[in-house]
């Protein structure tokens, strides 16, 4: 008996133990080096030797890098647009479809495909489409008096077109998400509901919206943290201009890591960016988190 | 069911709605599919009718499968196709594991759940984060523009969903089943294999097949860690970028090449795509 305890306690570690250590080799080792490099200035494209520096990189991020401060700030505007935008889209699509079963499956599957395309193919489909000479988008609106032009080549409108690729991509995950959430709802309430005589909006606004909620935030975490990485539509469709317009925090640190080679600094800047993002992570977590 | 005796002008909203996001969400697909079928000299025109409006041609994907850039472009494929389902084996094997021990035993010093919760917050760090210490690695490891090199970092990527997934997956099996095994005398291991693996044989396919869509798009660990023999398909499109700028017809076939497998994959697989997105918050 004691030999079959022995391995029952192999399988338990033993299965654990290797996708735990390929994690701490492979994810946590990189940080923790990252972290130490962010202590260090080394612009690998001189020949200028490592130095240590302290946190000078820290203080040149928050009082001295007005480049650092426009990408934070455009990827805060573009996340809370996107997301807010993503979340009302969805919902009223999920409370539509929710009702109307006939070809649901087909649209269930219909919206998957901007999803589960590559970011960076959607980027380039887009591009063409947006292109200020011959994209057909720009052409049918010029056709219908609209100017698209303009929102190309306007540093203040152009976060707007990446924001509208943003919420043709991620629509349908708020859709989707909630669409599954509506149909776990227990039908008795609804019909409890009705016999009492309430209104399409009563029953809207008491009984579903409550009930989603939870559901609805964990949902606008998710897609707030995913939409905070944005990386793949700016570097295929704007490539962070006009200026500096559509730099996001990951484009931004890219550009220096991997054009500037400053691999010092983007150390420091993905370990600011590492805590922004871990601090909402954290709230998610908070919430995925389960009795395992 | 008062509601269905009024088709009214509520209903014709939604149907007008619902079929102009459907146009919205499938445009960009269809115009791409149009813009392959177009000769260069075609390629900015808003003709959308092939055979009527403008005389489809094979010129696009002539160049990109064909002698120019052919040899390109399959490269691209194997790469993509050998990077993703290498990884996602790989995923597969450790998750599985993990999953299985997390689902079934209780561990004390550290909880089960503070385990999970930590191995699920590998999956929010931002990929340029990690993507820097691992061009640094790569290069001490002589391991950049090699097709282990963007494995390992898609395996990074990929662990922790399917890690999370697999526990959900081996907790919807009923125990009793393992336990009645183990008392007829099968070890754990064998229950685990014989009984647990092949039971929950949908979850891991569905994991397997998520991890590969993931794998397949992923973009900033291969731009970053491959140059030139390692590219796979979403780095071919974004060098198709020139100088003179975009070839539309160019573009367009090779997109469709990176965009088609994984919308397949996913429409096979809807139930579980949400599942993964939302790791494993909704259920369907």
């Amino acid at each position: 008996m004691s030999e079959g305890k022995e391995r029952t306690r192999f399988i338990k570690v033993g299965f654990l133990a290797p996708g735990l250590l390929y994690l701490m080799i492979m994810a946590v080792f990189p940080l923790i080096w990252s972290l130490s490099l962010s202590f260090q200035r080394w612009k690998a494209a001189t020949a200028s030797p490592r130095v240590f520096v302290g946190l000078r990189n820290f203080f040149t991020i928050f009082f001295d890098d007005p480049r650092f401060w426009n990408s934070l700030r455009f990827t805060v505007f573009y996340v809370f647009i996107v997301v807010t935008v993503e979340l009302f889209l969805g919902l009223l699509l999920a409370y539509i479809l929710n009702e109307r079963i006939r070809f649901r499956n087909f649209f269930r599957v219909v919206f998957l495909f901007p999803m589960a395309a590559p970011p960076i193919g959607v980027a380039f489909m887009w591009r063409m489409l947006l292109n200020p000479d011959a994209g057909i988008m720009v052409k049918m609106m010029n056709n219908l008096g609209l100017n698209m032009v303009r929102w190309l080549t306007d540093a203040n409108l152009t976060p707007f077109v990446l924001m509208t690729v943003d919420i043709w991509e991620w629509t349908p995950f708020m859709f989707l998400g909630l669409l599954a959430a509506f149909q776990a709802l227990p039908v008795e309430l609804y019909d409890a509901a009705q016999v009492d005589g309430a209104s399409r909006f009563q029953t809207f606004r008491f009984i579903t919206f409550p009930l989603l909620l939870p559901i609805m935030i964990t949902l606008t975490l998710l897609r707030a943290i995913d939409a905070f990485k944005l990386f793949e539509l700016v570097f295929g469709i704007t490539g962070g201009g006009p200026g500096t317009s559509t730099e996001s925090l990951s484009y931004y640190i890219y550009t220096v890591g991997f054009q500037y080679f400053d691999l010092g600094y983007a150390c420091s800047l993905s370990w600011v960016f590492l805590g922004i993002v871990l601090f909402i992570s954290n709230f998610l977590l908070q919430r995925l988190r389960k009795e395992v | 069911m008062k509601r269905k005796k009024s088709p009214s002008g509520f209903t014709i909203f939604i149907w007008v709605f619902l079929i102009a996001f459907t146009f919205w969400t499938l445009f960009p697909f269809f115009w791409g599919v149009i813009t392959s079928m177009k000769s260069p000299g075609e390629q900015y025109s808003t003709a959308f009718l092939p055979h009527f409006q403008f005389k489809p041609s094979s010129y696009a994907w002539q160049v990109v499968l064909g002698q120019a850039e052919g040899e390109r472009t399959r490269q691209g494929l194997r790469n993509s196709v050998l990077i993703s389902s290498l990884s996602s084996l790989l995923v597969l094997f450790l998750g599985a594991l993990a999953g299985y021990s997390l689902a079934r035993f209780r561990f004390h010093r550290w909880k089960n759940k503070d385990i999970a919760t930590w191995i699920l917050s590998n999956r929010m760090f931002p990929p340029i984060a990690v993507a820097i210490p691992f061009f640094l690695i790569m290069r001490t490891l002589k391991l950049l523009d090699t097709i282990p090199a963007i494995v390992m970092a898609h395996v990074v990527y990929n662990l922790p969903l399917a890690i999370w997934l697999m526990i959900d997956f081996f907790r919807e099996l009923p125990e009793e089943i393992e336990e009645a095994a183990l008392i007829d005398g099968c070890s754990s291991f064998q229950a685990f294999l014989r009984i647990a693996l092949p039971l929950s044989l949908p979850g891991i396919v569905a994991v397997y097949i998520l991890c590969f869509i993931f794998s397949w798009n992923e973009f900033l660990f291969v731009v970053t860690l491959s140059y030139r023999k390692t590219m796979t398909m979403p780095v071919i499109i974004a060098g198709a970028l020139t100088v003179r700028g975009l070839d539309f017809w160019k573009v367009s076939a090779l997109s469709l090449l990176a965009v088609t497998p994984p919308v397949i994959l996913a429409a096979l697989t809807s139930r579980y795509l949400i599942r993964g997105l939302t790791l494993g918050a909704v259920k369907e």
